[in-house]
């Protein structure tokens, strides 16, 4: 376990520019590039382990959503490779 | 507390006797809060549609007894499931006392030999199929609201589920219903002297008449529904198409298949794309020649869907599609289920970020009309966000509603900047809003698959829709709601009483 230091997570990694409007701090978590907010929304300090955990949120929604409606989910990757075979 | 002459303590104290206190809600918040829903609305006018009161009865005995003093007294009354459809339904555009039905939410009986429950109108599906999974069976009607939408609202406004080509919709799933007519009388509408048949031929077809009236001729209060095993397999593949004449040709070919466990296709359009790519972290890092999207959706046995299942893999991959992995697949179509829990931002014309609210403006359109509607009903707007930066077109998708692929739901999503909206803008919107049905009227569509045609706009045509049935529906409403007290001001209903006044 580390110890939390209020620094390191009020101090999001660089951004990459991944398209003219959207930019990735995190793996594969796209964020509106702050630049385009700058007139009509308000921007706060986001701690790292919060935004975090609502992309993990969202993925254990989605989990969940499946799980309520069938027992399995089947993969389409793995129809399509067999009709390639 | 501002309370209409009519409510008067005499008759407060009536509803307090029938529901108990607590039960009567007077408060700023509890009217304000069931004042609209989630389709934006000029937020500026708000106060004008805050209803008197609000009652949370617990019975049908007590729905009827507030419906009877309501109609004694000549009190405007709004029946309110979830409050999530998009045509105002539950909107109390007379005030008046507001029928919230939450209470009504328990499971009366699950009867697992004829697969049959009966429960409150007040039950979420969600909340019903978490009970019914137990038994291993679903009742498979899926609003984009699944989470917050109540099957009470889901016969007020006959919805239209994601899941309709394979199970069908809220007309077909709702055998029958306990239901309170403007004069407080209960009946029960379904087929049969029982609650449970699928089919009759006897007397009137009264089910459909009394779902998608959008409460104008009364209140369901207890439901029995039909049941389907819970599905053991799911499938939703997402494909990526360089054109939208591709796209719309393999959605076709899906739709028309004949595949049995075929539960949904849908066509997502550039315009759609282009603010998926915008604004959705699937879509952002796919490549700029993903120019429309396909998904087609199958439940089943693990046998049968995987069989279908090829098939569609099939379809896709001959009409030049790309399959778009796993992961968007199934993420993407799990988060349709719960449309109504996104958090949603628009673009001034100048690419701003602005907070807005979404509001979907939905049409039933045959298939061979969809490429020419799609592209009025973009221009519509396109002139829309050219007089007032408040709007954001943010696509269109259409959605089949049927296992034959005849028609389809047909969307046109719009970013509006709600706090913004003034009398001017508001009025432009109406008029876009009465262009868009127009558009579809003019292909041979229907103002609405989905949502119901009785917001300001598209209203002024119903009309023209039904033709010689509007007349009809005047002559039902008068006879069945003599004083006008059943969600009065909806679907220009108040004219079924200008030829009796005059």
């Amino acid at each position: 376990m580390s110890a939390y230091r209020y620094t390191e997570q009020s101090e999001p990694p660089a951004a990459k520019q991944v398209t003219d409007v959207a930019i990735e701090r995190f793996e594969h978590v796209f964020e509106v590039d702050p630049k385009l907010m700058t007139a009509h929304v308000a921007q706060q300090v986001f701690p790292n382990w919060d935004t975090l955990r609502i992309v993990a949120s969202r993925h254990d929604h989605l989990d969940w959503m499946h799980r309520h409606w069938a027992d399995k989910v089947i993969s389409g990757q793995q129809l399509l490779d067999e009709l390639t075979e | 507390m501002t309370v209409a002459p009519e409510l008067a303590e005499p008759v407060l104290e009536e509803l307090r006797q029938v529901l108990g206190s607590e039960h009567v809600l007077t408060s700023k918040p509890a009217r304000y809060n069931r004042a609209r829903v989630p389709a934006p609305f000029p937020v500026h006018r708000w106060a004008e549609r805050v209803p008197d009161l609000v009652v949370l009865p617990g019975s049908t005995a007590e729905v009827s007894e507030v419906v009877r003093i309501a109609n004694a007294n000549r009190i405007p009354i709004v029946p309110r499931d979830g409050g999530t459809g998009l045509t105002d339904g539950a909107v109390p555009v007379r005030r008046g006392i507001v029928v919230d039905v939450k209470r009504m939410n328990q499971i009366k009986e699950i009867d697992e030999v004829n697969r049959t429950c009966t429960v409150g109108a007040g039950i979420s599906m969600l909340k019903l199929n978490e009970v019914l999974a137990r038994y291993g069976l679903i009742y498979p009607d899926d609003p984009a609201s699944y989470p917050c939408s109540l099957v009470g609202g889901r016969i007020g406004t006959s919805g239209w589920s994601l899941i309709g080509s394979r199970y069908g919709h809220s007309r077909d799933l709702v055998l029958s219903f306990d239901f309170v007519l403007p004069t407080g009388r209960v009946i029960h509408i379904g087929d049969g002297a029982g609650r449970k048949l699928s089919k009759s031929s006897s007397g009137y077809q009264l089910k459909h008449l009394f779902m998608g009236h959008q409460g104008t001729l009364g209140i369901a209060t207890e439901a029995t529904l039909k049941l389907f095993p819970k599905p053991e397999a799911e499938l939703s593949p997402f494909f990526a198409f360089d054109n939208y004449d591709d796209a719309y040709r393999c959605v076709g070919e899906l739709a028309r298949a004949g595949v049995a466990t075929f539960a949904g296709a849908v066509l997502f359009d550039e315009w759609k794309v282009n603010y998926l790519r915008r604004d959705d972290e699937a879509y952002i890092p796919q490549p700029t020649d993903v120019r429309a999207l396909v998904c087609a959706v199958a439940y089943g046995y693990e046998d049968e869907v995987i069989a279908g299942g090829k098939r569609f893999m099939r379809i896709a991959r001959d009409n030049g599609a790309r399959y778009l992995g796993d992961e968007i697949s199934e993420g993407d179509w799990a988060a349709r289920h719960d449309r109504y829990a996104t958090p949603l931002h628009g673009r001034t014309n100048a690419g701003q970020v602005v907070p807005m609210s979404w509001h979907c403006e939905d049409a039933a359109i045959n298939y061979s009309n969809l490429p020419q509607v799609r592209l009025e009903w973009h221009e519509i707007i396109r002139k829309l966000r050219e007089k007032f930066d408040m709007f954001d077109d943010w696509g269109m998708f259409t959605y089949t509603s049927a296992n034959t692929g005849l028609d389809y739901l047909t969307e046109i999503d719009v970013g509006i900047w709600e706090q913004e909206l003034d009398d001017a803008s508001w009025a432009a919107w109406v008029d876009a809003k009465r262009d868009i049905a127009e558009v579809a009227l003019r292909n041979g569509g229907s103002i609405s698959a989905c949502h119901g045609s009785c917001r300001e706009g598209e209203v002024d045509l119903v009309p023209q829709e039904l033709g010689g049935g509007y007349d009809v529906m005047l002559d039902v409403k008068r006879a069945i709601d003599p004083n006008n007290i059943m969600n009065p001001g909806k679907y220009g209903l108040d004219r079924a009483y200008e030829s009796a006044e005059g």
